[in-house]
């Protein structure tokens, strides 16, 4: 009965004052939907259990570079080691993504599928629907050719054919029978149609032709990664040491598949923490707003304690105000949440050319449900026990007798000094962090890849082995679809590589003639690109020394490279480069290729723009000294894009009828979308941003004028005691400065710490940390003297008569 | 040189609220001089604070000149009125007013901390006698929340006197102390005016107002009787004292 009494009470006193209910309403709703829906978002992305059994304990191996995590995957060899010496994973098993052509009636399609061991669905404890899985056989070279399929493809491809099993279907131009289909929703690792045995065995191919996997494996009980990954390091130090033309500087980490452990995981965090002090400003806000009402009723309160009120009933009667705006403001927050969610889930699918990892679905989930709860009583113990408990502990006899200021004022005076430095710290931090992560990520979208993007459609091909089985005829036709596209209406330049400046490429290690190598010494890394004549060139890729590739480098016994001027600078300093050899390290033969460097071109961006892969220079060879089957071609159009595509699959058809191009998009969308990820990151701490100067300017404000408010009989006596105006302005301006340096120093020194952590992923300088911590040192400098300036004038409209007798 | 302090001449002061007209004080004259002890006492809201609040320089008069030291201080700046409360004029108010952040010390210096014509330990001997004129000197470093509201009212007192005013303007100064307190407050400043100083009480209380040497009556804004209080009232008065305070074991 009591409690519906106070709860009664409780909302007659919202009512009354609708203003102050919808503010501290919307801004505990801002505060509670924004954290909530970023701790929900990278939950979803980064932490969310799979959905299988066991999948807490299943675990990827993937290579780092220089200690840098990289996320691909590893040598075949170096998986065979790390799976025959490492303890503490059980069931290990390996995979390795692959495009693959299905043809059909209406021709080929291309399909991301997966080349795994027998043991992959076995992994994620997951039988097929229908048919059989793997076995141990189907993985032995030679063996007949199986697939299992997913349901999509089932459904899609087949009309859910009931007796699908055992049929046959063309796979990169081979036959293969379907010996299994997956249930609905299983697209493991990340968004598979297919599935096909990987069928290599490192005992029978050599290093230097064995393709990299992904390791897999669960993690035996009471074991972790952290544990695992020194042992793995050591594992990869012994290979090192061994083989360094390919493994020098490599080295790999055991993970979750979710990428948690990955690189970037800094920039999480620091978002988890921003999530929680916007949070903490928002309750402060609230509560101080809660804490000038309470005091404003604080004879209400002593009359309520004369007439024998307990303290317990008291704090309980003030809660019911928190709970009700806390709970409103979290409704709001979820309504909104929903619909962020939403979005959020169409956005995301633009950060992948397919689709994005299956276990991506956004929505309100047990997590998110268990962290609203959290932040509803977190958030009612901040915005309402401060004040509940500050007015609950009134001298109630000096309040009803008028009387005694002086002795009561030394608590609340320690009170608002802690609100508002913790506001002008929390703010800071905020602030700093948001902004530096707002600079790293602007100036990554920003990012020269070195080349020119405008009009210019590509498209990717994949040439299949048993069709494309020497070097000669990948180069002839390379050499037909490029001067067939170029004698094309509606076509301009084509250009051809391996991988256009934006794309993703191998790393190998590289030699320098006259250098010696040893295990100490590493080989150098750079990206390795084949082109074909003149592409570099019609790219916009800039000459800055030599010459560009001509018809005079064609032909599998000449070799030539062009590299990069980071190249240049990197391993031969100011001098010049040209006629200077390199080779790639690794030997596939006794006899090493030396490649003379014919001229230099300006940097580009191979993958994203932020981060250590974006500085790693660049070597180019001309397609026909170094032919590949993965080809990525780039055509300028000149009409529209549907006439281009169009041109293009029918020269294709014209050429191979079994060859599909797949992710045909303008060149400057597939770059979008290394960004697309940081677009949206940004765009959640712009907002994130918003609200935090929102939030902090008018909570330093409100804070200030509560605090100043509370201080007007202060001023009054001083100002009976002979206080000019002046001198008051000053002593307050200089307590608010005081508190800007309690607050902002730590605040500064916080932000900066997380901006810091993040400048190793994004691209932040220690002069953009600066600029910006500086710069929001100032702003919120401004703003707490304006915050102090403001309410003290207002205070000292006053005679000092009125003030002596103000409340 | 003239003896007069303070010289009001028809001061009046009318308060506006929305569209109501209040005459707190209405043609109020009268002079003090140096040394006296003048009570001005009467029923609530007859405007005896405000007047004080007037004499103080707290607030400014509607109509009326008021002349202070010789000097007309009807129409002066806000930096000149902060000036003259702080030289010339020491409060003492009913709730003490101390600032609880500062210690005893602190706070009867915070008035001489206002002036630039005195370096730290000019202050500091003010502060130290004006304590010794209270008795408070042993309390130098407490913090107004661990005295007593009578000791309060002492440090209050002591921070009135430190800067040798010309006048103590005190506001019901035993209005939230009891009568041991009290008593021991108005001795204080019966010690103060016999040394010279010249005091204007605010009271409703008609025995502190019959222990000064003239008593002004306000009724509803205006002067009732401003008259002598003669040695025989005060004798009864003290005698009156002396009986409850040897009661209460004073």
């Amino acid at each position: 009965m009591m409690i519906i009494n106070d709860l009664k009470y409780a909302l007659r006193l919202l009512s009354k004052k609708p203003g102050f209910t919808l503010l501290t309403t919307l801004v505990m709703a801002a505060g509670i939907g924004l954290s909530i829906y970023l701790f929900s978002f990278f939950h979803t992305i980064v932490f969310k259990a799979m959905p299988f059994k066991d999948s807490d304990t299943l675990i990827q191996v993937s290579s780092s570079q220089n200690a840098a995590k990289m996320g691909s995957p590893i040598n075949l060899h170096d998986y065979y080691e790390i799976r025959t010496k490492l303890k503490g994973v059980s069931e290990f098993g390996a995979y390795r993504t692959a495009n693959l052509n299905v043809s059909g009636r209406d021709g080929a399609r291309r399909y991301s599928g997966v080349l795994a061991e027998p043991n992959i669905f076995r992994l994620t404890r997951t039988k097929p629907l229908m048919g059989r899985e793997f076995s141990n056989e189907s993985n032995r070279v030679g063996a007949e050719n199986v697939v299992v399929i997913g349901y999509d493809m089932w459904k899609n491809q087949f009309s859910g054919d009931p007796d699908i099993i055992d049929k046959s279907v063309r796979i990169n131009s081979e036959s293969y029978k379907i010996i299994g289909v997956m249930p609905e929703g299983y697209l493991f690792p990340s968004n598979t149609a297919l599935w096909l045995p990987l069928r290599e065995d490192a005992t029978q191919i050599s290093r230097v032709n064995s393709g990299n996997v992904v390791g897999l494996g669960h993690l035996k009980e009471g074991v972790t990664t952290e544990h695992l990954n020194p042992q793995v390091g050591l594992i990869m130090q012994r290979i090192a040491q061994q083989y360094p033309e390919t493994n020098s500087d490599i080295s790999a980490y055991l993970s979750s598949i979710q990428g948690a452990d990955e690189n970037g995981i800094e920039v999480i965090y620091t978002m988890h923490i921003i999530a929680i002090l916007i949070l903490i400003l928002a309750s402060i806000n609230v509560g101080n707003l809660l804490l000038s009402r309470a005091i404003e009723r604080g004879k209400e309160t002593a009359i309520r304690v004369a007439l024998g009120a307990p303290r317990s009933r008291l704090i309980s009667q003030m809660l019911w105000e928190s709970i009700l705006i806390c709970v409103i403001g979290a409704i709001i927050g979820i309504i909104i949440l929903i619909w962020g969610l939403d979005v959020t889930e169409e956005y995301t699918k633009g950060f992948f050319p397919d689709k994005p990892p299956f276990w991506w679905i956004f929505g309100i989930d047990g997590y998110a449900v268990k962290m609203l709860v959290t932040f509803i009583l977190g958030t009612i113990i901040v915005t309402g026990l401060l004040p509940a408990w500050k007015n609950s502990s009134v001298d109630f006899n000096a309040v009803l007798r008028d009387g005694t200021r002086g002795a009561l004022g030394k608590k609340a005076g320690r009170l608002n000094s802690f609100l508002i430095i913790s506001e002008i710290f929390v703010s800071m931090t905020v602030l700093i962090a948001a902004t530096a992560m707002m600079v790293g990520n602007f100036k990554a979208t920003r990012a020269d890849y070195g080349a020119i993007t405008e009009n210019v459609l590509t498209a990717e091909i994949l040439l299949t082995e048993s069709k494309y089985t020497t070097p000669e005829k990948q180069a002839k036709f390379v050499k037909s679809i490029q001067s067939r596209l170029e004698n094309t209406v509606g076509i301009g330049d084509v250009m051809i590589a391996s991988a256009l400046p934006g794309a993703l490429t191998t790393t190998p290690a590289i030699a320098l003639e006259g250098k010696e190598y040893n295990e100490n010494k590493g080989y150098p890394r750079a990206n390795y690109i084949v082109v074909t004549p003149n592409s570099l060139e019609k790219l916009g890729v800039e000459l800055i020394q030599g010459r560009y590739f001509n018809s005079g480098d064609d032909g599998l016994d000449k070799s030539t490279v062009i590299v990069t001027d980071s190249f240049a600078h990197r391993h031969f300093g100011k001098s010049s480069v040209l006629g200077k050899r390199i080779r790639t390290a690794e030997l596939d033969g006794d006899s090493p290729k030396w490649l003379t460097i014919v001229g230099v071109v300006e940097h580009t961006i191979q993958g994203p723009s932020y981060g250590e892969k974006g500085k790693v220079p660049s070597v180019f060879r001309p397609f026909s000294q170094a032919p590949r089957n993965q080809l990525t071609i780039a055509m300028q159009v000149k009409t529209d894009r549907k006439e281009a595509t169009k041109s293009l699959r029918q020269t294709l058809l014209s050429i191979d009828s079994e060859l599909p191009a797949f992710r045909i998009e303008e060149y400057q969308e597939s770059l979008t979308r290394h960004t697309k990820a940081m677009l949206f990151i940004t765009s959640i701490f712009f907002l994130f941003g918003v609200a935090a100067v929102i939030l902090a300017t008018s909570g330093i404000y409100g804070v200030m004028s509560n605090a100043i408010n509370q201080r007007t009989h202060e001023t009054g006596v001083k100002r009976a005691l002979g206080a000019t105006e002046g001198r008051i302005t000053k002593e307050f301006l200089m307590t608010g400065i005081k508190q800007l340096l309690w607050g902002g120093i730590p605040g500064l020194l916080a932000g900066s710490a997380m901006g810091f952590a993040m400048s190793s992923i994004l691209s932040i300088s220690i002069g953009d940390l600066a600029s910006v911590a500086i710069g929001l040192f100032v702003i919120i400098g401004g703003t707490v003297i304006v915050a102090t300036y403001i309410p003290t004038k207002r205070a000292l409209k006053l005679e000092p008569s009125d003030a002596l007798r103000h409340e | 040189m003239s003896d007069v302090l303070i010289k009001l001449d028809k001061l009046t002061k009318i308060f506006h609220t929305d569209e109501v007209e209040t005459h707190a004080l209405s043609n109020i004259s009268f002079t003090i001089n140096k040394g006296e002890y003048v009570s001005i006492s009467g029923p609530s809201g007859c405007g005896k604070s405000t007047l004080l609040s007037l004499l103080g320089l707290l607030d400014t008069a509607s109509k009326g000149s008021y002349v202070l030291a010789g000097h007309d201080v009807s129409d002066i700046s806000k930096v000149d009125r902060a000036r003259i409360r702080n030289r010339q004029i020491g409060f003492i108010f009913q709730s003490f007013n101390l600032i609880s952040d500062l210690d005893v010390e602190e706070n009867v210096e915070l008035p001489l901390t206002y002036r630039s014509d005195l370096d730290s330990k000019q202050r500091k001997k003010m502060v130290k006698d004006a304590l010794e004129k209270v008795d408070m000197g042993h309390r130098a470093k407490h913090f107004p929340s661990q005295l007593s509201g009578g000791q309060q009212q002492r440090i209050a007192v002591a921070r009135a006197i430190a800067g040798n005013p010309a006048i103590i303007l005190a506001d019901e100064p035993t209005g939230n102390l009891d009568s041991k307190n009290a008593e021991g407050v108005l001795a204080l400043l019966d010690k103060l005016h016999a040394e010279g100083a010249t005091i204007c009480m605010v009271t409703h209380d008609s025995r502190s107002a019959m222990r000064t040497q003239r008593k002004i009556e306000l009724l509803d804004g205006v002067i009732l009787a401003d008259i002598k209080t003669s040695n025989r009232e005060k004798v009864a008065i003290m005698a009156e004292v002396k009986k409850i305070a040897e009661e209460v074991n004073v």
